[in-house]
């Protein structure tokens, strides 16, 4: 329950798996080791309300640019089963937040915005293929941050 | 003398029952040659952002075929495009893909198995173990016109559970239905078993 925002049909033991599975080799491939995408600042006491604005553009950018130029690496690496248990499941989360434009709090939006927009100009301040790396190593920061929405 | 083009296979089907998906084929037969096949997947995810990118089955790439478990494949409720090629040596046919993408929300659901007992006065469930992503909701009441019905949601099959203590000389009645979160949805109810307790009602 992201706030307004309810998602049924994802299992995240199973997103984790998928990411335990690869954490290992994923992350011995970021070398950037003072760097946190996913910073205190982006995810920390976010307020119900937000959550559903930035889980969603969170995952969207994840969907549309992290795991999409992960894809080759993926290949390499023999993940390809992982990356596409992360993608399919995003998608579908991504699918299932509605977020009621209508009655958008403006502020919240905002508030979200922003916190999304320290995210990725951390991530365009680093050279494209290592901020990939890095962000896709970081998805377990983000399993982390989605359990804690999670009713059982 | 090679075969001059391996045909693919044909009447591709998936067969899905209780999150256990089994995809099938019509064999391709070749004289005397013992032809071997390989099967992929494409989630929802590879088809609209990378659609080239084929994943190859976990216990199906290669198979004698011809049939391929892809449960463990099929790790979102999002639609997933298959595929099965025949292979001959280094022989391979053009590739046979499933007219209809699969999605694991349209799996069977059936009531689960139970075995109803009682130990002593206390009247016990063990559930058909259906898997990790099973969960199920017993309903259990005394039977009497008028009696309350009672329900218990159990986490997982296998292992015995105590519903009630019963009452010396009554009879209660039990049913069961599973549920699947990944999907949301849940079976029919199996069909209701009966125990009578030994013994009769001590007067107070």
């Amino acid at each position: 329950q992201f706030g307004p925002c309810r998602v049924e049909g994802v299992v995240l033991q199973k997103l984790w798996e998928a990411f335990r599975a690869v954490k290992d080799i994923v992350q011995a491939q970021d070398n950037i080791t003072g760097v946190r995408l996913l910073r205190k600042e982006v995810l920390q006491n976010v307020s119900e309300a937000e959550s559903c604005y930035l889980i969603h553009a969170l995952l969207k950018f994840y969907l549309d640019t992290v795991f999409r130029n992960y894809r080759r690496k993926a290949a390499e690496f023999r993940i390809l089963r992982s990356l596409s248990t992360l993608a399919n499941n995003f998608i579908v989360i991504v699918s299932k937040l509605q977020l009621s434009q209508e009655n958008k709090m403006f502020s919240t939006w905002e508030s979200a915005r922003k916190r999304f927009l320290l995210f990725q100009r951390a991530f365009k301040q680093l050279d494209r293929e290592a901020a990939v790396t890095k962000a896709f190593g970081e998805v377990d920061i983000l399993l982390t941050w989605m359990e804690k929405f999670q009713q059982l | 003398d090679a075969v001059a083009v391996l045909p693919a296979p044909q009447n591709l089907s998936v067969q899905s029952t209780n999150m256990k998906h089994v995809l099938t084929w019509s064999p391709v037969v070749v004289p005397e040659e013992i032809i071997h096949y390989s099967v992929e997947y494409q989630g929802e995810y590879e088809s609209l952002y990378m659609s080239h990118i084929w994943i190859p089955s976990s216990w199906c790439s290669p198979t004698a075929g011809p049939e391929c478990d892809i449960t463990d494949d099929i790790t979102a409720t999002v639609p997933y495009n298959l595929r099965v090629r025949a292979v001959l040596g280094s022989q391979t046919s053009a590739w046979s893909t499933l007219k209809q993408p699969f999605n694991q929300n349209s799996t069977i659901l059936t009531p689960p198995g139970m075995e109803v007992t009682q130990d002593g006065f206390h009247l016990v469930i063990k559930l058909e173990d259906l898997g990790p992503q099973f969960e199920y909701f017993v309903a259990y009441w005394r039977k009497e016109s008028g009696a309350e019905e009672h329900v218990k949601m159990v986490m997982n099959g296998g292992v015995p559970v105590h519903l009630e203590t019963m009452e010396p000389g009554s009879a209660y009645c039990v049913k069961a239905q599973t549920f699947v979160k990944a999907i949301g949805r849940h079976s029919a109810f199996s069909q209701a078993e009966c125990v009578k307790v030994q013994g009769e009602t001590l007067p107070l």
